[in-house]
């Protein structure tokens, strides 16, 4: 029985990393976002994680440590920024900050509408079963 | 550059795998993505896989299959696979269930990676805090029916186009240097045997023969000399070669001398085999030797378990606590005060004035 080698591990950092890349720039909703940012962490930290097994050092494993502790600030301060940003456009999509934009760039414009929302089934409505049964009257103890 | 990394031209054998995997990957993911009339969701879901299939026969192809690489089969399939449903999922709560997925699995690769402590702290900070905090702003700010947020995507084929790409050349560079890496342990793994056949050879005049005449391309110490990419080896080959040429043939010990001499031939060889992939540090910065081997040990004097892999510490805790509270003591300390710092800022961030 052979170990697998280091490259392996790296390989799927990377396709992490990639991953986490493409949703930060493709999704609009702000929590999606820091998911997609937490997710490049993680690729970053198996990397480190394998130069640690591979060299016989736990260095690498303090970095992924530290990692952790800065992604939990981040997080933090991410969460507190974006229920500001919530109450004041009540939505999450990043869109309705546009206004920031840099001077000469076209602002993003939703040409295709949305597609109408899939009506809920009506709920069930349940006929009487037999006679309620009258209530007795209880007194109160107070 | 020691291995050429950069200056050889790539071969088909080095791009051709990539290229099927990443681009079945980049049609999936430019599917998936959520827009407003959206295409069956079934079309990106088999062509992601059958990407993921690709990537796992096509790069992390390995000869045995064990217990170790299943895990490590399953377990980064499942992470990619989830990494990519986090990605194009419409809805934001089922978006970080799929990251708690991702996070799990990537703790399952930990565990394979012997960091059973970085297990636990990822699974209980991330799994345990983070997604309740997540799931927790999911509810305060959900909407009802179809938004603009979750329904449409900022340019999903130049963002698909940027990852992929960004992607490629991550493995590119990736198999390069492995195979590279690979040629040339395997010429250096050659020459070692060939040298040990002829130390084992009796007479002096039959290793004169095998050896070559000195200066002659083909001589065994050239070989080595155009081998090494380093200097200092290339230089004790060097070395090595002229005290063999300076072995007095008609001496009665001289084929002990000889053999003295391919045996140090072997150790050099030895020593270039378990340097390849190591960037050393300049021999003077201080490390300490608190968290394993400090950067400056010589990768062959590392101890190894019975896979050829170094030696661990087997209390992990126990030694990250040592490295942590040694080694990185002002980190820690830094961390620390970043931690207070950023929960004096959330508050202050979002506290309500009324």
């Amino acid at each position: 029985m052979t170990a697998l080698p280091l490259h392996h591990y790296l390989v799927v950092g990377a396709i992490l990393f990639a991953l986490g890349l493409i949703g930060f720039l493709a999704r609009r909703n702000l929590i999606i976002m820091f998911l997609c940012v937490e997710m490049m962490l993680q690729g970053v930290s198996i990397n480190l994680a394998a130069f640690a097994r591979y060299r016989g050092n736990l260095q690498g494993q303090a970095f992924i440590l530290f990692i952790v502790t800065v992604a939990a600030c981040e997080a933090a301060i991410a969460l507190a920024l974006i229920l500001m940003l919530f109450r004041r456009k009540q939505s999450l999509d990043v869109s309705k900050w546009q206004d920031l934009r840099e001077p000469g760039e076209e602002p993003t414009e939703d040409v295709e509408p949305l597609p109408p929302a899939p009506r809920e089934p009506p709920l069930p409505h349940l006929t009487p079963s037999g006679v309620e049964p009258e209530h007795r009257r209880e007194e109160s103890h107070v | 550059m020691p291995l050429g990394l950069f200056s050889a031209v790539p071969t088909a054998a080095e791009w051709l795998p990539l290229v099927l995997p990443l681009l079945l990957g980049g049609a999936a993911i430019y599917l998936l993505l959520p827009r407003p009339q959206a295409y069956p969701k079934s079309w990106g879901a088999c062509l992601g896989l059958l990407a993921v299939v690709l990537a796992g026969v096509l790069l992390t192809r390995s000869g045995t299959v064990s217990p170790e690489t299943l895990l490590f089969w399953s377990f980064s399939a499942l992470a990619i696979i989830s990494g990519a449903l986090l990605v194009t999922q419409h809805n934001p709560a089922r978006a970080a269930l799929a990251f708690s997925l991702v996070v799990l699995s990537t703790c399952g690769l930990f565990l394979l990676l012997a960091a059973p402590f970085l297990m636990a702290a990822t699974i209980i900070i991330y799994a345990g805090a983070i997604i309740v905090t997540f799931l927790f702003v999911i509810m305060l700010a959900s909407q009802s029916g179809l938004s603009d947020a979750d329904d449409r995507s900022r340019e999903p084929l130049l963002t698909t186009i940027t990852g992929f790409v960004l992607l490629g050349t991550l493995l590119f560079v990736l198999q390069h240097y492995h195979n590279r890496m690979n040629e040339t342990a395997q010429a250096i793994d050659r020459l070692i045997e060939q040298t040990q056949e002829v130390a084992a050879l009796n007479s002096v005049a039959a290793m004169d023969e095998e050896v070559g005449k000195p200066g002659d391309e083909e001589e065994l110490f050239n070989q080595f000399k155009k081998l090494f990419p380093w200097d200092d080896l290339r230089h004790k080959a060097e070395q090595v070669g002229r005290d063999w040429s300076g072995i007095n043939r008609n001496d009665a010990r001289a084929i002990e001398q000889s053999r003295v001499r391919l045996d140090e031939l072997i150790a050099l060889a030895k020593t270039a085999r378990h340097r390849l992939g190591w960037l050393p540090p300049a021999e003077d910065t201080p490390f300490s030797n608190l968290s394993g081997p400090p950067p400056t040990v010589e990768f062959e004097n590392v101890r190894r378990d019975g896979h050829g892999l170094p030696r661990m510490p087997a209390d992990n805790p126990a030694y990250l606590g040592r490295s942590l509270f040694g080694d990185f003591l002002l980190p820690v300390e830094l961390g620390g005060m970043l931690l207070l710092v950023a929960t004096v800022g959330a508050i202050a961030i979002a506290f309500r004035r009324s």
